[in-house]
């Protein structure tokens, strides 16, 4: 039951902080874009604090971020099962994410990926993983 | 594109062939000899969670980690582990014994 719990809680914590990168980038285009005030690059702020703060409950207090980072050595065979899984699936959903955002920029002749869209696809390439492993395990 | 997205399902299909569930004794025999899920992973190296995994049979150790749990508890690996559901250790040392005296 406790397990369980925690299970809920951990999707909760990943989901919150995929969901504040998507709103955080959104809201800086739209803004971008539109020519929107620039006082709604306050609600930016409230959404980089719950991005950062979902960062350190969903991937570093569970230690499911230094599982997929660490070394082979310091993983047991079930561990490496996961996160070679893990892996597997998150580089398949990240392909397909790089490949929809070039063709949507293609599609859209607009001006290239810049420095936010892609560092906000580098921090994809780095949490997927450990967003994978998190959605399945249990607290470590 | 299309041999890579082939490729992929075979892989994934192969590692994902359902392998059958493994049942084991591990907690009862734990609990016996009085150790703890730490304990009993630092002997047989190994996280302390899969222990939690392997007791309630949610994980198929492979060979090797099934004969190190073996060689902990001093017990052949076909009293501790079986692809079907285990009936009370007594009773298969009971068949086991009847068996030695038959031959």
């Amino acid at each position: 039951m406790k397990n369980q719990k925690s299970k809920k809680q951990n999707r909760i914590w990943i989901l919150l902080n995929f969901i504040s990168l998507i709103a955080g980038i959104s809201l800086f285009y739209m803004v971008k874009i539109y020519h929107w005030p620039l006082s709604y690059l306050l609600i930016e702020i409230v959404i980089l604090a719950i991005f950062f703060i979902s960062l350190n409950k969903a991937f570093i207090v569970t230690k499911f971020w230094k599982m997929v980072h660490t070394s082979s050595k310091n993983l047991d065979e079930r561990e490496m099962q996961v996160v070679l899984n893990a892996l597997r699936y998150a580089y398949g959903i990240f392909t397909v994410v790089c490949l929809i955002i070039i063709y949507a920029f293609a599609i859209a002749e607009s001006k290239p990926i810049d420095v936010v869209l892609a560092g906000g696809l580098l921090y994809l390439a780095h949490t997927l993983p450990a967003a994978i492993v998190g959605w399945n395990e249990k607290v470590i | 594109m299309l041999y890579y997205v082939v490729y992929l399902q075979c892989m994934y299909y192969i590692c994902n062939m359902k392998s059958r569930k493994i049942y084991n004794r591990i907690s009862i025999l734990r609990q016996e000899k009085g150790t703890s899920r730490k304990e009993l992973a630092e002997k047989i190296g190994v996280n302390f969670q899969t222990v939690g995994y392997l007791e309630r049979e949610e994980y198929n150790p492979s060979l090797d980690l099934a004969f190190r749990i073996s060689e902990n508890f001093g017990l052949p690996i076909e009293l501790i582990f079986s692809t079907k559901p285990l009936k009370p250790l007594i009773e298969e040392i009971i068949q086991l014994k009847n068996k030695i005296g038959e031959s």
